[in-house]
């Protein structure tokens, strides 16, 4: 049970675990060139004995900690590995091979307003996906107001979402998430969310949890949020990590990288 | 903030265990459950005129349908039971519903909630749970008009119509199972539901829902009542109306068929959990 404690003597001094540990972890997605999409056609293939599966190594041998109010940023090209690697940390996907560790409440600020119900109101939608995210139901009950006031929509509280636009989605999704006080956030391309001023509120949203000591681990492709939030920047290439430190010495090596051709 | 001792951790190397994990993660997480049942039932009665009516209308019809074809069309030879046709009809059509339907609900919730699984993490079963949960309601409102047509035929409602939850209990247990190993392969193969949809009508045919038992000739009477459903369907007719308890080897091959269906179905699910994660 020793790995699973927080705090650990050794000697005289404390040992903090960090809250996200990714351990040699590797991602092997399954693909088949021919994919059989109905049950028909895969008959058809094992008849034929054409059925051949390809392993496509998304994340490869990847190892890196984010402690308490640390925020670590992974970058790199489409395809790289990123989000493959954040739905791992997110629980989402399961590693090939390695060992994630995660620590606390997750609070994963994926494409916000997944787990949104358009034919629900956005009351019954702030319950739903804060309990979606672990949340008690009357907790979030009682917190509806107060989040739909944060994302600005107070007064359409009672309206079936349906008729929302995808960046009131979007600000419902963000404070609804933001409001669960996540031990660890897992931030995939969100902080162009809404208008000017609400990215202004939710960037400094995310300042003062980061504050409180939340552990944040985000993607983004904008270099210079990256570095104005960063405190540790992961440079990602076809699955594997290229440079693991100091944000403007990363960004610097990843530039340069994209710029030769 | 708490202590990092008390927080929760999630760590990939702990060992799922096949049934183990599934059930506790039934408890651990039935207050989501319970909203997903009330988001079910909200978003399909609450915003629709006919609210609870559209659920009925369908077995409704089809019941209504068959009287007429079966019941009166053909000279009433179905009716030549010793009871009312109407109430064996709806017992039968009711109670079909609820295991086709709810089953291929089940199964394609998974599908259904991939934009939430891909993204946060919630256990899958916990939706096929939920869903197959909302159709028992579904079935419990279906129940009203069944009532009814007893009181109305001089049927009327019997004492042994207090075990009927123990047959509806059962088809819950069958819906959930079969419902999450269809939902396993559906993932892999879009038209394996396709093919439920039609393997469901078959088995409609092969229970005694709109025919008498005593059309099967008797020579196959033995392999006809193989049919678990068969056992499932008369256990039901037997205790909410005839007022009868029937063969004991229907309530056990009913309980037998239901426990075995949700092992497999829970356990085929838990082994296919990580490439279907990969799929979503």
């Amino acid at each position: 049970m020793g790995v699973l404690e927080g705090l650990a003597f050794i000697g005289d001094a404390i040992v903090t675990y960090p809250l996200i540990e990714v351990r040699n972890v590797s991602l092997a997605y399954v693909m088949n060139r021919d994919r059989a999409g109905t049950f028909k056609e895969f008959t058809f293939q094992l008849l034929k004995r054409q059925v051949t599966a390809e392993r496509f190594l998304a994340v490869d041998n990847v190892s890196f900690e984010v402690h308490r109010g640390e925020t670590v940023a992974l970058i790199g090209r489409n395809g790289a590995g990123k989000t493959t690697l954040m739905k791992v940390v997110a629980r989402v996907l399961p590693p090939t091979s390695g060992r994630v560790i995660v620590r606390g409440r997750v609070a994963p600020m994926i494409a916000l307003g997944a787990g949104f119900n358009h034919e629900l109101n956005a009351i019954e939608n702030i319950v739903l996906f804060g309990t979606l995210l672990g949340r008690e139901p009357d907790e979030m009950r009682e917190r509806a107001a107060e989040i739909g006031e944060w994302a600005e929509l107070t007064e359409f509280m009672d309206v079936p979402i349906r008729s929302f636009s995808s960046g009131m989605l979007a600000r419902l999704g963000f404070a609804v998430a933001a409001d669960v006080d996540p031990d660890v956030m897992v931030v995939d391309e969100v902080l162009s969310v809404g208008d000017e001023s609400f990215q202004q509120k939710s960037f400094e949203r995310m300042q003062s949890l980061m504050k409180g000591g939340t552990a944040v681990l985000l993607v983004s492709h904008a270099l210079d949020k990256v570095l104005q939030m960063a405190d540790r920047v992961i440079w990602i290439d076809h699955g594997k990590v290229m440079a693991d430190g100091d944000p403007e010495e990363v960004v610097d090596a990843y530039r340069d990288a994209v710029r030769r051709p | 903030m708490t202590d990092v001792a008390d927080l929760p951790v999630y760590d990939s190397d702990q060992i799922r265990t096949p049934l183990v994990s599934e059930l506790r993660n039934f408890w651990v997480f039935r207050r989501l459950i319970r909203l997903l049942v009330a988001r079910d039932l909200t978003s399909r009665y609450k915003r629709s005129v006919l609210g609870v009516w559209w659920t009925l209308l369908n077995p409704l019809l089809t019941a209504g349908v068959m009287y007429l074809v079966f019941g009166v069309a053909i000279g009433g030879r179905f009716g030549e039971t010793d009871e009312p046709y109407v109430v064996y009809l709806l017992a039968g059509v009711l109670f079909m519903t609820f295991f086709g339907q709810g089953m291929l609900a089940t199964a394609s919730s998974i599908a259904g909630a991939k934009a939430i699984l891909s993204k946060v993490y919630v256990p899958a079963e916990v939706f096929a749970f939920a869903t197959g949960v909302s159709g028992l309601v579904n079935f419990g409102f279906s129940l009203f008009p069944l009532i009814i047509a007893q009181l109305l035929t001089g049927t009327g409602v019997p004492l042994t119509a207090l075990l009927a939850p123990i047959p509806v209990l059962a088809m819950l247990a069958l819906v959930i199972g079969a419902g999450m190993l269809i939902a396993a392969a559906a993932v892999f193969f879009f038209d394996v539901l396709d093919l439920t949809r039609v393997f469901v009508q078959l088995l409609q045919y092969l229970t005694p829902v709109f025919y008498p038992l005593s059309f099967i000739p008797d020579r196959f009477l033995g392999v006809y009542k193989l049919n678990p459903l068969f056992s499932y369907l008369d256990n039901f007719r037997n205790v909410i109306y005839r007022g009868e308890i029937g063969p004991a080897w229907q309530w056990w091959y009913m309980g037998g068929t239901a426990v075995l269906a949700l092992v497999i179905g829970v356990w085929a699910f838990s082994k296919a959990w990580r490439s279907l994660a990969m799929q979503l």
